[in-house]
């Protein structure tokens, strides 16, 4: 039985091994979706469309929760941490708007 | 077992039959009405009372009930949640209301009703002469060379949305492999239309209509290099936005400086329906023609992909045309008309969330709602029967 067990379970973990490898460049990229959805919606948001901080941040806000967040109105940016990764979004100009800035 | 092996084969035959036969007839497109007297918004447009163009009040406050009435949790972003209405008839404001602090002058994001505004730029760009609709995109944007398939997507192909790129258009529904998600935030957001172009193949380019983020930015990055950089970045502000009279209006860009024509264009309601008025008038602003001959009705044509293209549920609430939506279906397609209860030559440009303009040209009417719908609250067959109803004349 327990033998059963431990072939399961190798198994198991062969298959998520070989679908994470499948998928590595999806799933590498995947944490940074929460900062930079969110440092992008809310920069947009607060300096394009000029709504409240608050109403912003209802907005932008995502199922995953994030651990950090820096609005600089003085720079004009607005920077976020989620899932362990960093994004910044920078206001250019009424013209352009926000920009996610290079990772 | 051969039994078995006969009835599966005769299934796997009647669903190829069913799947990928072409329609029968083309689609019914009529042609615009004659409008007789153009009221242009100079600079604004006139208010008059709905009654003063045939249009019932009290029958309006119905559809105001339905757009405004608040039907879910705020916090928990629910329901119904209408930031703009603006109607128009006749060329001329009949109604307008705003709420969630939005405002008259307060612009609104417009997700993929950018796109539409893209197509836009590309008629002006065709009126030029700069670029054919049948031409390779790649004759203009070098990542499109990358193979013999991905030369044989077309301009025409990609404002159809039938490029035969394998994009997966999922937000919420499967962020893991989205690729406008991807695009937008991650591993696309330097330079969006390299990005896409660089996805392979799912389809024969032309044949399978799938609405896709990534052809809209492959089209706005083409455009870049047709104009180059300081031509492109003053494009839709100086031939689109000034002759109109837009001024507030915002269009952002990527990481290398082409702009987001898939989402991020910014505008008033006030302001969208000039652009809805645009094509209410065949391509023509104030007497002057800035779309060609023959844009419009190419922007009220389905897309010819959806002849070979695989049946599906969603089909029938795509209708997707050149990049705008049309109320026309498919037929002998199975594919019906996505706003049964609005009038069949109504088009529009739709965007993410809830963001609608629509052009009912047998009505002489525009309509212009933004919001911020994270749920199907609003339907969108209810919304247009109310006001087709308050039409009385």
């Amino acid at each position: 039985m327990k033998r059963k067990i431990s072939v399961i379970l190798a198994l198991l973990f062969l298959f998520v091994m070989f679908w994470a490898q499948w998928n590595w460049k999806h799933l590498s990229s995947f944490p940074s979706i929460i900062s930079s959805f969110y440092s992008k919606e809310y920069c947009s948001c607060y300096f394009v469309v000029e709504l409240s901080e608050e109403q912003c941040h209802d907005f932008a806000r995502q199922w995953v929760p994030i651990s950090e967040f820096k609005l600089d109105k003085e720079n004009r940016s607005v920077t976020v941490k989620g899932l362990g990764r960093t994004n910044t979004a920078k206001f250019q100009s009424k013209t352009y708007g926000c920009t996610l800035l290079n990772e | 077992m051969k039994q078995i092996l006969i009835f599966i084969l005769v299934l796997f035959t009647l669903q190829c039959g069913k799947d990928l036969s072409p329609f029968g007839g083309e689609p019914n497109v009529t042609p615009l009405p004659n409008r007789l007297k153009p009221e242009w918004p100079n600079p604004d447009w006139k208010v008059v009372t709905p009654e003063s163009v045939g249009v019932k009040s009290e029958k309006l406050n119905l559809v105001e009930e339905y757009a405004f009435t608040r039907t879910g949790d705020e916090t928990d972003r629910k329901g119904r949640r209408t930031d703009a209405l603006v109607i128009l008839r006749n060329g001329k404001l009949i109604y307008e209301k705003y709420a969630r602090n939005f405002k008259e002058d307060k612009v609104h994001l417009t997700w993929s009703v950018s796109k539409s505004i893209l197509q836009t730029m590309y008629g002006i760009a065709v009126k030029q002469g700069l670029i054919k609709l049948d031409d390779p995109g790649y004759y203009h944007y070098e990542p499109l060379s990358r193979d013999e398939a991905h030369k044989k997507i077309t301009i025409r192909h990609l404002l159809n949305m039938s490029s035969g790129l394998a994009a997966e258009e999922g937000y919420e529904s499967g962020p893991l492999k989205s690729s406008v998600i991807a695009m937008l935030y991650t591993r696309g957001r330097k330079d969006m239309g390299s990005f896409c172009a660089d996805l392979p193949l799912r389809a024969e380019p032309g044949t399978q209509v799938y609405y896709s983020s990534c052809d809209t930015n492959i089209l706005s990055a083409i455009l870049k290099k047709v104009y180059g950089a300081e031509e492109y970045d003053k494009l839709p502000f100086e031939k689109i936005f000034k002759p109109l009279g837009i001024t507030n209006v915002t269009f952002e860009r990527d990481g290398s400086g082409t702009y987001v024509g898939s989402s991020y264009l910014y505008m008033t309601a006030r302001d969208l329906a000039k652009i809805g008025y645009l094509y209410l008038n065949d391509g023509v602003w104030n007497g002057e023609r800035l779309l060609p001959e023959g844009w419009v009705a190419f922007t009220r044509t389905p897309a010819p992909g959806y002849k070979t293209t695989p049946y599906s549920d969603d089909l029938s609430q795509d209708n997707y045309t050149a990049h705008w939506y049309a109320n026309t279906g498919v037929p002998n397609r199975g594919i019906h008309e996505p706003w049964p209860d609005a009038p069949h030559d109504t088009f529009a440009a739709i965007g993410h969330w809830g963001q609608m303009l629509y052009v009912i040209p047998s009505l002489d009417l525009i309509v212009v709602r933004f919001g911020d719908d994270r749920e199907k609250a609003f339907i969108k067959n209810d919304f247009l029967k109310l006001i087709k109803e308050s039409v009385i004349r």
